[in-house]
């Protein structure tokens, strides 16, 4: 049937509708999620006193939920569709294809099952525990085979931009996520981590930040260069620019990510080689946006027939924004009055719902009519859900940067006499209460507009027959690289260009973090600080387990308003024994990094019940249940042998009677309260436990300790 | 339609996907070379050239914080000032509006104690309840005994006003009172 010499391949476009679904389906979850979080900021007894739709276990659920779930299966859909076409090949394998989409199916439920329940690590977008850290690993390998076998076999000499930014992808993610997951369990649903205070922070945020870059930019950048040029119908503006920025991008993102910890105990060095690559960042992100937007020229028109162009456009628009305003605030100063604030909060949202949504959504809106027989599609919503998004992510973007920045300025006013001019940190935050409203009536609007694209969709889809793509191809293809020189050379020979894209990553990230696995290097031993006491560790445990690092910090930074407002700034020695680092990105409620002995046990017994009971405009959520739970003292044995393997340097008796030391210490504390005025009888509670370690929180420092362990 | 129609197309073609030949715009070049040399530069300076650290521009900053606080003239007051002032009766009014977002959530509302002790019996625990008694705690606090310090806080003023409030609910008996603690004084 077919012409002499050629075959007839089919494409696996079943993966990609089932992608495509779960992409819709998660997406609703994150953002339901978002605007209830959103919600609860503005109006706390949203909190509703369930503690596992609490603030702290809420956002993490939330964040994987938007990275991991929507935005996963949304690049899941758009690889598994643009490189079957790319190179001209169906998927290596169908069975892998199977396991890759139901693992990471399996995965999110689980997610979505155990982060309410309060098993997290506390480590931004890394919460999930270690059994769910491991099947990532496996799906994510299971993705790897299945990509490269198709590679492998393709019938086009050389691979488009758009693989490389996938290959990139892949191979990042993989080593991001193994080496920041490095852990060893206590139980089925805990870990502690290897890395300990400065070691775990560098590491986190070289994760968290190239989780953003690896995750939520590459992959997306790569679904630009094959669905832009697709739907607009014309040509890439710029090969050469492909290049250049690609690899200018794979270099240098890698060590940008202590911009997130400017001014903090984290060495000077690491600070500047964070700030100075992030600024270097800025023209290689502009790449991608200029070769986006400029393949549209002599299309413009489109933009106002074709909502899929419009998606596009406003992407690659808010991409630009985002990818400017990320170097300006990488900028020492600039960070000093934006870190902390409701402005990051801002700053990922126009990457998160500009970028990343306005993308898929686009994607989405084209693929539907080629994966189903169907013109159902109805534009008029397209435009709907367009202006409705657009309109939403403005708002959003406009209601925190003001937050951030009224927030940021308050924080560092100081009047004649040098004092701070709102010493009360719940004044400043009553301040911007109403921009919450604001913000959350932003995601009310976009997630209104995504509820018109499910509509659409679904009744687009419904009844209508699938279909599959099929392309005829020569049977026999030569790949031989010889024929081309340089770059494009280089094009045709996958497996050197994955390996010079792992050796430019890994090189980076062995430079960068290095240094920092020696920590005595950095650890005055003079300064030592004793680690947890039992009971401490316990209600350390539980502070992690209610996610409060998501609305405070645990560090004070090397600038006078912060040393004015919270005490002398935090030493690299108070965090020595901290696994995992508690430092926080976001001071929704004041840092706690010295707020040990600041008030009696019985404020925090009354604060932790019903934060309101003692100050009166607090938006934190009550904890009413940590009076009615026991802690775990028995699991204190195993949790301070493991520590003790990793170095912490518990005496063996107590880690033998770790439980009765517990116990005792929580009798004198219980005593204490009840002496105060509480109930009796508290000594079994965690609500003992966390009050041990709120008060031991900046009480550690042992000046003068004398000998190196 | 006239620019791009003499820009040179590569022979790339990907799943009907074409390619320009373009060259990198200037502008983003010469954006790209000024961010690296002022990476370079700024790295060079903090790095190598001794450029100061975190810390001491810190301390910097706190001594010129410091020396800033020591020029702010704040006027003596005498000692007759400081009496009148204390039984000037919009004094504690300004004081009760103080107190009640700041140490009711420890004094209670009226005063009469709940975490923190009883301001209106005669039993103290720091001083005999004098202004200067008062006043020396509220400024420094108790710090191990959970009475945060204020003096960073509140203006000189305000903590006068704080102390004219207190001796004013004297012998008040409100509702609910904490049992005495500390020193009878009266
Ligand atoms: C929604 C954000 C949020 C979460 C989650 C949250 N807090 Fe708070 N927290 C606040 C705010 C706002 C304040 C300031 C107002 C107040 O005193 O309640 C605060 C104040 C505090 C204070 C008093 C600090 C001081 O110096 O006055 C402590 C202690 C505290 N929180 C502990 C916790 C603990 C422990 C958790 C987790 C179990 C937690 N918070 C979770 C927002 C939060
Ligand atoms: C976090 C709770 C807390 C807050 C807030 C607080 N106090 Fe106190 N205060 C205490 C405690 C506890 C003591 C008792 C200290 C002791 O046992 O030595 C105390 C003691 C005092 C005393 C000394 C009483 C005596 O018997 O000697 C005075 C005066 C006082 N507070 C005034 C204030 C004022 C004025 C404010 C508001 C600016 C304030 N406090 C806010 C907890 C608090």
């Amino acid at each position: 049937m077919n012409p002499q010499g050629t075959q007839t391949i089919t494409f696996d476009d079943k993966i990609v509708r089932y992608f495509l679904l779960a992409m819709i389906f998660w997406a609703a979850a994150a953002l339901s999620a978002g605007l209830l979080a959103a919600l609860q900021l503005a109006y706390w007894p949203l909190n509703m006193n369930l503690e596992w739709i609490t603030f702290g276990r809420l956002r993490p659920l939330h964040t994987n939920a938007a990275i991991f779930a929507f935005a996963g299966n949304a690049i899941f859909a758009g690889i598994y569709h643009s490189s079957q076409r790319l190179l001209k090949a169906r998927m290596f394998n169908d069975i892998l294809s199977k396991l890759h989409f139901w693992g990471w199916q399996a995965i999110i439920l689980a997610a979505a099952i155990t982060l309410p329940l309060g098993y997290s690590q506390a480590k931004e977008y890394a919460e999930l525990e270690w059994p769910l850290d491991i099947a990532i690993t496996v799906v994510w390998v299971i993705f790897a085979v299945n990509f490269f076998g198709t590679i492998a076999r393709r019938r086009e000499r050389h691979l488009y931009v758009a693989l490389w930014f996938y290959i990139a992808t892949i191979v990042t993610v993989a080593v991001l996520h193994i080496v920041n997951s490095i852990e060893i369990p206590v139980s089925l649903t805990q870990s502690y981590p290897v890395w300990v205070g400065i070691q775990d922070a560098l590491i986190q945020w070289w994760y968290g930040h190239n989780a953003v870059a690896f995750f939520l930019t590459t992959p997306f950048l790569g679904l630009m260069y094959y669905y832009v040029p697709k739907a607009a119908n014309r040509p890439v503006y710029s090969y050469r620019l492909s290049i250049i920025h690609f690899w200018a991008l794979v270099f240098i993102y890698i060590w940008a990510g202590p911009h997130h910890l400017l001014y903090t105990s984290m060495p000077d060095w690491a600070q500047t080689v964070g700030m100075v690559f992030s600024i270097m960042l800025w023209a290689p992100s502009w790449g991608g946006m200029i070769n986006g937007l400029l393949t549209l020229r002599g299309a413009w028109h489109l933009l106002r027939t074709e909502p899929v162009i419009k998606f596009f456009v406003a992407a690659i628009t808010f991409y630009g924004m985002a990818t400017f305003e990320g170097p300006l605030l990488s900028i020492k100063s600039v960070s000093a009055l934006g870190h902390y604030t409701d402005w990051i909060v801002g700053h990922v949202h126009g990457g998160a719902l500009g970028w990343n949504g306005m993308l898929s959504f686009g994607m989405a809106y084209f693929l539907v009519p080629q994966l189903w027989k169907t013109d159902r599609l109805s534009k008029k919503w397209m435009e709907w859900h367009f202006w409705l998004a657009l309109l939403g992510v403005i708002l959003y973007y406009v209601s925190m940067v003001s937050a951030g920045i009224t927030q940021g300025l308050m924080w560092q006013a100081l009047n004649p006499e040098g004092k701070l001019v709102y010493p009360d940190f719940v004044e400043t935050v009553m301040r911007i209460v109403p921009l919450y409203w604001v913000r959350a009536f932003a995601g009310l609007l976009y997630l209104s507009g995504f509820v018109l694209m499910v509509v659409n969709i679904v009744r687009a889809i419904r009844h209508q027959p699938v279909q599959d793509g099929t392309i005829q191809v020569a049977a026999t293809v030569s790949r031989s690289p010889n024929e081309d020189a340089g770059h494009r050379r280089l094009e045709g020979l996958a497996t050197i260009f994955t390996v010079l894209t792992l050796i430019a990553v890994a090189v980076a990230s062995m430079i960068s973090i290095f240094p920092i696995l020696n920590l005595k290097q950095y650890v005055s031993y003079e300064k030592t600080v004793e680690p947890w006491s039992p009971l401490e560790l316990a209600g350390r445990d539980i502070y992690v387990k209610e996610g409060c690092y998501v609305c405070h910090s645990q560090q004070i930074r090397q600038l006078p308003f912060d040393v004015l407002r919270f005490g002398a700034a935090s030493t690299i020695e108070e965090s020595m024994w901290d696994r995992p680092f508690q430092w926080g990105s976001k001071r929704t409620g004041p840092d706690l990094a010295r707020v040990g002995k600041k008030y009696p046990h019985l404020w925090h017994y009354r604060h932790m019940i019903d934060p309101r009971a003692v100050t009166e405009k607090s938006i934190m959520p009550a904890y009413p249940w940590l009076v009615a739970k026991d802690t775990d003292f028995i699991g204190l044995r195993k949790k301070l042998s493991v520590l003790k393997s990793l170095g912490t340097p518990y005496p063996d008796d107590t880690v033998a009677n770790a439980d009765i030391v517990a116990q005792k210490e929580a009798a004198v504390i219980a005593r204490e309260l009840e002496a105060q005025g509480a109930p009796q009888g508290l000594e079994k509670k965690e609500i003992v436990a966390l009050i041990a370690y709120l008060q031991a929180l900046g009480q550690k420092a042992t000046p003068n300790a004398g000998e190196r362990p | 339609m006239s620019s791009q129609d003499n820009d040179q197309l590569t022979d790339h073609e990907y799943d009907g996907i074409r390619e320009y030949d373009n060259p990198l715009p200037n502008w983003w070049l010469m954006t790209f070379f000024g961010t690296v040399i002022f990476a370079f530069i700024y790295w060079l300076h903090y790095e190598v050239g001794g450029g100061p650290s975190l810390k001491a521009e810190l301390n910097q900053a706190m001594l010129a914080l410091q020396a800033h606080k020591q020029q702010a003239v704040v006027k003596e007051l005498s000692e007759a000032d400081l009496e009148t002032m204390l039984k000037d009766p919009q004094m504690a009014a300004a004081g009760a509006l103080a107190f009640t977002g700041k140490c009711a959530a420890c004094h209670g509302p009226e005063l009469q104690g709940g975490i923190g002790p009883n301001l209106t019996d005669a039993f103290w625990l720091h001083g005999k309840g004098t202004r200067e008694d008062i006043m020396h705690t509220i400024q420094k606090g108790v710090p191990d005994k959970g009475m945060p310090p204020w003096e960073s806080m509140l203006s000189q003023n305000e903590i006068l006003s704080l102390t004219a409030l207190i001796v004013s609910k004297q012998d008040t008996n409100p509702a609910g009172a904490k049992p005495p603690q500390g020193e009878k004084v009266r």
